[in-house]
């Protein structure tokens, strides 16, 4: 019994399955073999991927600072205290600012690059796996070369606009031309990654769909709206999700605009660029080191995100069954 | 929906899965026999005397060669040293701390830091116990109390080196601005810090592509840090608001700020490296730990540097203690290592290597630091310059948080060079800021 | 005729600009390797170099004087392969039941599933160092690998990545032929899932080499340390000596691009076999 027996369906066969024993052994497979298939998943899962949030949680009810050894029980106090900080809202702004303005072009340009890469080209190999070079690049060489390009005084870009008379621009200072700065360095990073996932998801398409398209004379462009999009529908939907789920939680690259040190931390002097995860940061891993209050901003951010996933899930599945 | 239509090119499924099973297994039993393996490595063997010591450090400290010596005193003893960028080394100590396990034999902390960990005396072995306590008078009185807990009976730390402050100028930009150039002159410019920024108006108008000083935070902390009082009172209240030296030093720093005088560079950033290279500010409160720094940012710049002292009297700016948290297994041992990474002259060779001034005043007279100089810094005395520094400072209480105090500051004065916020402004919300900091 | 030679010919347009995009991917590891092969005054030039210098040798000979680091390489390669193995199986296996299967609980389980994505995880790091103490893994290379060894990142882009994958009446036909569930996965639908989990592959294990934060934590010893544990260690001090970090940082890359290099023609084929398919 091969596979290749499998995949004619010839339409006798296809009308009405002769009733089959009903063995045992078949039941047994159908109904609980899945769970057979998620258990080795959600065994390791639960042991090191839920206890630590359970734990976190449980945390976040407490004054539960690293340094000391008694951690009182204070409820919802923390939960108060962060929704009341303004700090807090600042880094939420921020966040989500930080998230359209990465998101949205880094995953159009994936696509469109997703849609080149999968013609039939010279090099492949090369170009595709140069997608990656960004996310293989450390984290060090992506600092330099940010501020190198982004500097006040000597950066790249700042001595362009000197040459056309625009002038220089304090990319760190300001809110809106930090969070476009972070959002260039986000998109360099990730965009790749995204184009190659989207280009996995295009290995799906059958060719001849698009072999007819062109000879019916469709432009590219119109066979990627056409025919590429409505068929990796759900890749785009995972890709937003994901890009919304960790683009919430974007921490690296405002930290390394800020220099790492502590303005890293607070996202500049005015907290212009602090997102949600350097708030975290800054009250759980410095300073006092208050782990029960960043617990507590772990778990609203959790709702945050929640919102946030469901508010966009619910705008890519509508745009896309339209098209 | 004609997936199948393509007719030839069936998906012929050769019968790949035995191989990619064995090579999951393969891989799955070398990470068993790795984690085996390391497992079994980490003890050691029985019946041999060799006592293993670890030491974190956030830097080099330039400890390497005195382990060599160490080594060839005690055969049995060996040490192993590691090295963490500086917040997350920090991040992990009170980690380990925190969890009960992780910490190194000894552990090296940085004065922002210190009075944090110095409030857990019960978290470290007192080095008292340890026969530290003959040291108290090789010490500078408050290099040590910095060390003590707050009821004085148990030492966390031993200090390693202090930072005596100094103010580094590039001679070449101070002639162009018509300024004198020699150490002592430049000295006699500047006793007091409002005669620092008359100063520092002269500069920025004859000289244009340049600034007085690297950034305001810098200048902040130096004037700060010749106070009787700083941030913190003896009973680690935070005095941000109703200490009056704070208030001064504050307005002083906004003076010079609208003068114009700041370069408005962050320190430790890349830009700050470009800067000592494009000579973009022609001063900057530098420690002794900073010239090596200095020396290595801008090698063309070698023999421009030169030393003058600091405005307003003397201050500290940095310096470490190195402590036994109490998950070490041998505390004697470490504690005889520390003794000696720390007794006078390897204090002076750290200092010779990596310009970390030792923290032991009788040291201040001797030769190998009263004559030592470096070329790169136009053979200014150094040794010298920092030994009247340290010696000159008066003690301030540095509170448990007062690292972030500082950074408070600091932002604040930084939101004003940026324009974003009116010094006043500016001023209402640190206070707020620092308040959240209790 | 029009329609054969706009099938066979990609524009010059779409190459120049894979070119330039590969430019700007590709730069920033060329600007590591010329300051790299510099001294950190380097950084400090206005306008900065272009080209490489003469000094990456002796950089190089500082970073293996100043870590262990063809221990540290070793640790990561058997970090990083042990995990990508494990997540690739363990999230098609997954994958395939959420995709492809009905059982009970399938939606609340993906929920789950997916809303542990959501919650920041650096919290994690001191429960999880915790755990590692009760079972006496610290300092071993069993911390790193353990907790990784199944993401929930992997399961959910293999779930959706099966679901457009594998048609629903392959299935079904095998089904009618007796098939039972797992002889449906091998023959049907892991050949099927070979471009997904090709990628899935290689992003995780970069994550996994790429990982600093936890193995910083739970790795202390130098015989135990990953690549980029070893690797801040020469972020350190008061200063950043840019060039010797950089130096190390490229020398912690090469493994991957080597990697990427050799596997990268068979993860390109199989793409390309998925493509046949069609």
């Amino acid at each position: 019994m091969t596979a290749t027996q499998t995949e004619v369906p010839t339409p006798v066969r296809r009308q009405r399955p002769s009733p089959r024993p009903r063995s045992l052994l078949y039941r047994l497979d159908l109904h609980a073999s899945p769970y057979l298939y998620i258990a080795p998943f959600f065994v390791l899962f639960a042991t090191f991927g839920l206890f630590p949030l359970a734990y976190t949680a449980w945390v976040s009810l407490h004054d539960w600072a690293l340094l000391k050894d008694e951690h009182p029980f204070i409820g919802l106090a923390n939960y108060r205290e962060l929704l009341a900080d303004d700090y807090f809202w600042n880094a939420l702004g921020n966040t989500i600012s930080i998230l359209i303005l990465s998101t949205v072009p880094q995953l159009l340009l994936a696509l469109g690059l997703a849609h080149l890469l999968n013609s039939r080209l010279r090099g492949q190999t090369f170009f595709r796996l140069g997608m990656l070079l960004p996310n293989v690049t450390s984290v060090v060489a992506v600092a330099v070369i940010f501020s190198q390009l982004f500097g006040r005084d000597f950066g790249l870009i700042n001595w362009i606009l000197g040459q056309l008379g625009v002038g220089r621009i304090d990319w760190q200072a300001g809110t809106a031309t930090s969070h476009i700065a972070i959002s260039v360095m986000i998109m360099w990073r990730w965009t790749g990654y995204n184009a190659l996932i989207y280009l996995a998801a295009m290995q799906s398409v059958p060719r001849d769909l698009y072999e007819s398209a062109t000879i019916d004379g469709a432009s590219s462009l119109r066979q990627l709206t056409q025919i590429t999009i409505p068929m990796i529908r759900p890749t785009i939907i995972f890709t937003v999700l994901i890009s919304t789920i960790y683009g919430l939680q974007i921490f690296a690259e405002p930290q390394l605009f800020g220099g790492g040190g502590p303005s890293g931390i607070t996202g500049g002097t005015d907290r212009q660029f602090q997102t949600l995860a350097l708030y975290l940061y800054e009250h759980g891993f410095r300073g006092g080191f208050e782990f029960g209050y960043a617990s507590a901003v772990a778990w609203v951010m959790f709702v945050v995100i929640v919102i946030a996933a469901a508010v966009n899930f619910l705008l890519i599945r509508r745009i896309r069954s339209s098209s | 929906m004609n997936l199948h239509s393509a007719g030839a090119g069936r998906p012929h499924v050769p019968p790949r899965r035995p191989r990619l099973v064995r090579g999951l297994a393969a891989i799955l039993a070398l990470t068993v026999g790795g984690a085996g393996l390391a497992a079994c490595g980490s003890g050691s063997e029985p019946g041999d005397e060799t006592i293993k010591l670890t030491i974190n450090l956030f830097g080099d400290f330039g400890y390497q060669p005195l382990y060599e010596k160490y080594k060839e005193l005690h055969p049995n003893v060996e040490i192993e040293e590691r090295v963490a960028e500086y917040a997350a080394h920090h991040t992990n100590l009170a980690q380990h701390l925190a969890t009960g396990s992780g910490a190194a034999d000894i552990e090296a902390v940085e004065v922002g830091y210190i009075a944090q960990f110095v409030a857990q005396p019960e978290k470290f072995y007192n080095l008292l116990d340890y026969g530290a306590g003959s040291l108290e008078s090789e010490y500078l009185p408050w290099k040590w109390q910095q060390g003590l807990s707050k009821d004085g009976k148990s030492l966390i730390g031993l200090g390693t080196d202090v930072g005596g402050m100094a103010m580094c100028y590039r001679t070449d930009k101070f002639a162009e601005a018509g300024l004198p150039t020699a150490r002592d002159e430049v000295s006699a410019l500047w006793p007091t810090w409002d005669d620092y920024i008359e100063v520092g108006k002269q500069y920025v108008a004859k000289v244009s592509d340049s600034k007085f000083f690297d950034s305001s935070g810098n200048m902040f902390r130096a004037i700060v840090g010749q106070a009787p009082v700083g941030v913190y009172d003896t009973n680690d209240n935070i005095v941000v608001g109703t200490n009056p030296d704070i208030k001064r030093a504050w307005d002083t720093t906004v003076r010079a700020i609208e003068a114009g005088l700041s370069a408005k560079i962050a320190a430790w950033t890349p830009e700050w490296n470009t800067g000592f290279a494009q000579g973009s500010f022609a001063t900057i409160v530098c420690p002794a730990w900073m010239t090596a720094y200095i020396e290595a940012q801008a090698p063309d710049a070698a023999g421009k540097w030169d030393i003058a002292q600091v405005p307003g009297g003397a201050g500290n700016m940095g310096g470490s203690h190195l402590v036994l948290p109490k998950q070490g297994k041998h505390p004697e041992v470490a504690a005889d290592l520390v003794k000696f990474l720390l007794s006078p002259e390897n204090q002076i060779a750290v200092f010779k290597e990596k310009g970390n001034f030792p923290s032991l005043p009788k040291l201040y007279e001797d030769p190998a630091i009263l004559d030592f100089s470096k070329p790169f810094f136009n053979n200014a005395p150094m040794g010298k310059i920092f030994a009247e520094a340290a010696v000159a400072l008066k003690p301030q209480y540095e509170g448990p948080r007062a690292g972030d105090v500082m950074n408070t500051i600091g932002q604040g004065l930084g939101r004003i060079e940026q324009g974003q916020q009116s010094p006043a402004d500016a001023w209402q919300q640190v206070l707020s800021d620092v308040q959240k900091l209790t | 005729m029009r329609a054969f030679a706009t099938r066979l010919r990609t524009s010059r347009l779409t190459y120049l600009t894979l070119i330039a995009v590969l430019f700007f991917s590709a730069f920033p590891l060329y600007f590591s390797v010329v300051v790299a092969s510099q001294d950190n005054s380097a950084l400090g030039k206005v306008p900065p170099p272009v080209v490489p210098g003469a000094n990456l040798v002796e950089n190089v000979r500082r970073v293996f004087d100043t870590v262990p680091f063809d221990v540290a390489l070793l640790n990561s390669l058997i970090v990083s392969s042990t995990i990508t193995a494990s997540v690739v199986l363990f999230s098609t296996l997954a994958g395939f039941a959420f995709a492809k299967l009905r059982f009970r609980a399938r939606n609340a389980f993906l929920l789950i599933i997916v809303a542990t994505m959501m919650v920041p995880t650096q919290l994690g790091v001191i429960p999880l160092y915790l755990m590692m103490i009760r079972l006496e893994w610290t300092d071993t290379l069993a911390a790193v690998i353990v907790p990784a060894l199944v993401q929930a990142f992997g399961v959910f882009f293999m779930t959706q990545y099966l679901s457009e994958a594998v048609p629903a009446e392959l299935i079904e036909a095998a089904r009618i032929d007796g098939c039972a569930t797992h002889r449906i996965f091998w023959s049907v639908v892991w050949p099927l899932a070979r471009p997904g989990a090709a990628v899935l592959g290689m992003l995780t294990f970069l994550g996994a080499w790429n990982d600093y934060f936890w193995p910083l934590v739970v790795l202390s010893s130098p015989e135990s340390q990953t690549v980029q544990v070893a690797l801040s260690a020469l972020r350190s001090g008061y200063v950043q000596d840019y060039s010797l970090s950089l130096t190390g940082t490229l020398l912690a890359t090469v493994p991957l691009l080597v990697v990427f290099g050799l596997l990268g023609r068979q993860i390109v084929g199989g793409i390309m076999q998925g493509a046949l398919k069609g």
